[in-house]
């Protein structure tokens, strides 16, 4: 499916209108059209290399990588490369076409007082028209904040050319657990990377435990647990200045974290009355402690749908097993979303809901001989059926890119395959590294977009 | 002959519990004059306290080795591990003899206060270890109270899979790695044996 749906929809228009008839017989009869939507579609689009003057021609060319490769990673796209025929000079549409691209990129880089103008140029090939132009002012080469810049143009070329959410301006934060030191220590930090992987670094770190960090809706903020002896606590941080505060929540033993839609509460796991309950706090006011479960059972690792609703969680209620639970944002009725067979050792953990739709990522293997691996539920149809994603190796704690696609994860390493993070396009069940080389790392927790085109123009 | 005599009669003088405990040895009579002049009595007097002191600091070395044994008796019955079976917090057979050892001591020694620490092995998530490891701290808890010892003295925390005794894998490392740990965290020193 390199050609564009336009294309398909002309051959709708000639062919398929008796289709259509048979299948809705209550409308008038005529032609109807109907566009389906396939996932796993890529459509066709080339970036072609920048222009830019000979001082910062390597500039403008890693602008171009790191576009490619962006628009690569989305998933949505077929890139291809462009011929040496076509590197420069005016575009011609015709050209294009015959090599069936769909959308072409242009560019030109220049310098400025503080940086870069990158004029970037969207071209519909198909309708042999520019789609989307604009101008944007991105920071200095040397700038933390350089990558990040060019990633909001890519996701940008996503929204004008897809109608979708790119991902490719946003950040992964993780933990580490460094190896024993020769004291018998472990040392724990606290790392970003950015989506491609690369701008890998350590934000934070502890002699102790940290575990299960969470971006904030603004993704000015990460909200973590630490056990630096004597019990679990909550600790956020500010990332621009680094700030860091104690949520005192009136627990010596909270875990699992996550920030509510709006950013003003915080829903976590304390042990209560010997066991674990989930509870709510507002974080704002640093008041109204809630608490959401009351039952015998360990509930803990909640996470809030995108309209802050529903709360998925994990449970021990039903048969001292772990599995994963969908109830009101406010607590109450809890409805079981992983499977249940009797008499199988089902352990199903670590749920993420989709931050565009229902669908609830978690690990966990149907019996006790299996290995832990990723999966996905409906957080609407109960008892529905339940996706497996991964296979290879043990992969675990999931956690749902902006984009409701992607997911990244923590993998075991198998043959072939280093431990490490790793991305899965659910929709293409195609993955990629993206920080490997240590066990250690883990948790990983996706940003919402950092960052938009609009803010640089 | 005279010397001596007179010696016994001043050691007869002396506290009772000094002299009950030894005799003074033979060569230590100095050979002196036989008047008992002042000098002499403060010199014999002196010799006499050095006695004292040495015997008191053998019986304190003494006592306090014995304190010492104890005290690590004590300790290491109070910090030894108890485990548990693959995702399970309730206490096995073995277990609960092991904390039944640690009962008597933990009622002999009322300030004494202990961290349990609840681990896990290193299948399963992260956090559901985490949370496991604390529902065992706190089955081992619940049993300890259970014999009438304070729950306030019995703190625990848990540390998930982080903190494995054995880095192995395999069902070797795994059932040494589920396990409670024990820490004294005050009136761990010294400590008494019940009966002691």
């Amino acid at each position: 499916m390199r050609r564009p749906l336009l294309l398909s929809c002309a051959l709708l228009l000639a062919a398929a209108p008796l289709a259509a008839q048979q299948q809705d017989t209550a409308r008038p009869p005529g032609i109807r059209l109907t566009t389906r939507y396939d996932v796993a579609t890529r459509t066709a689009i080339a970036v072609r290399p920048f222009s830019a003057p000979p001082a910062i021609a390597a500039v403008a060319d890693s602008i171009t990588t790191i576009l490619q490769r962006d628009l690569e990673y989305s998933g949505r796209y077929n890139v291809l490369p462009v011929p040496g025929s076509l590197l420069s000079g005016r575009v011609d549409y015709r050209q294009w076409n015959a090599l069936n691209v769909v959308y072409l990129v242009t560019g030109a880089v220049s310098a400025t007082a503080s940086g870069y103008e990158l004029a970037l140029t969207v071209h519909d090939v198909v309708y042999g028209r520019v789609r989307d132009e604009q101008t944007l002012r991105l920071p200095a080469a040397t700038s933390g904040e350089f990558r990040l810049a060019v990633h909001a143009a890519s996701d940008d070329i996503v929204r004008s050319t897809l109608s979708a959410p790119g991902i490719a301006a946003t950040r992964i934060a993780f933990t580490r657990k460094n190896p024993r030191s020769e004291g018998g220590i472990y040392t724990y930090d606290v790392l970003v990377v950015d989506a491609d992987g690369f701008n890998l670094r350590r934000i934070g770190g502890a002699s102790g435990q940290i575990y299960s960090p969470a971006w904030s809706p603004d993704g000015s903020r990460l909200l973590y647990a630490v056990n630096t002896g004597g019990g679990w606590r909550l600790v956020e941080r500010e990332l621009a200045g680094g700030q860091v505060r104690t949520i005192d929540v009136g627990s010596s033993m909270v875990t699992t974290p996550t920030y509510a839609p709006d950013g003003s509460r915080i829903a976590f796991a304390a042990w209560r009355e010997n066991n674990w309950e989930l509870f709510e706090y507002n974080i704002a006011e640093n008041c109204c402690l809630r608490r959401l479960t009351s039952d015998r059972a360990d509930d803990i690792s909640p996470s809030y749908a995108r309209d802050g609703s529903r709360i998925a969680f994990m449970s021990s209620r039903v048969g001292g097993m772990p599995h994963i639970f969908v109830m009101p944002a406010q607590g109450g009725a809890a409805l079981a979303i992983s499977p249940y067979v009797h008499g199988q050792r089902g352990y199903y953990t670590s749920p993420d809901l989709s931050p565009t739709g229902s669908e609830v990522a978690f690990h966990g293997h149907w019996n006790s001989r299996g290995t832990y691996q990723i999966m996905l539920a409906d957080a609407g149809r109960p008892g529905g059926q339940v996706r497996q994603i991964t296979s290879e190796g043990a992969n675990e704690d999931p956690s749902w890119a902006p984009d409701g696609r992607h997911l990244v994860y923590t993998h075991a390493g198998v043959r072939g395959s280093e431990p490490g993070l790793y991305v899965i396009d659910t929709a293409t069940g195609s993955r990629r590294p993206l920080a490997t080389g240590s066990a250690g790392m883990r948790l990983a927790d996706w940003s919402p977009p950092l960052l938009r085109a609009a803010q640089l123009r | 002959m005279l010397h001596r005599a007179a010696l016994c009669l001043l050691i007869a003088a002396l506290p009772l519990a000094a002299c009950s405990r030894r005799q003074p040895p033979a060569e230590a009579t100095p050979e002196i004059a036989t008047r008992d002049t002042a000098a002499e009595r403060r010199d014999r007097e002196r010799l006499e306290q050095m006695r004292r002191d040495s015997i008191a600091a053998a019986d304190r070395a003494a006592r306090e080795a014995a304190e010492r044994e104890i005290t690590a008796r004590a300790t290491s019955v109070l910090e030894e591990m108890v485990f548990f079976d693959y995702d399970i917090s309730e206490l096995r057979p073995d277990a609960q003899t092991a904390l039944g050892r640690k009962v008597p001591i933990l009622r002999a020694n009322p300030n004494l206060r202990l961290e349990i620490a609840g681990h896990a092995d290193e299948r399963g998530s992260l956090e559901y270890n985490l949370a496991l490891g604390m529902r065992r701290a706190q089955s081992v808890k619940d049993y300890l109270a259970g014999f009438g010892i304070d729950a306030a003295r019995l703190t625990i925390t848990s540390y998930g899979e982080d903190r494995p005794l054995d880095e192995g894998s395999g069902e070797d490392a795994w059932a040494r790695n589920r396990r409670a740990e024990f820490v004294i965290t005050a009136g761990g020193s010294p400590l008494t044996l019940p009966g002691s």
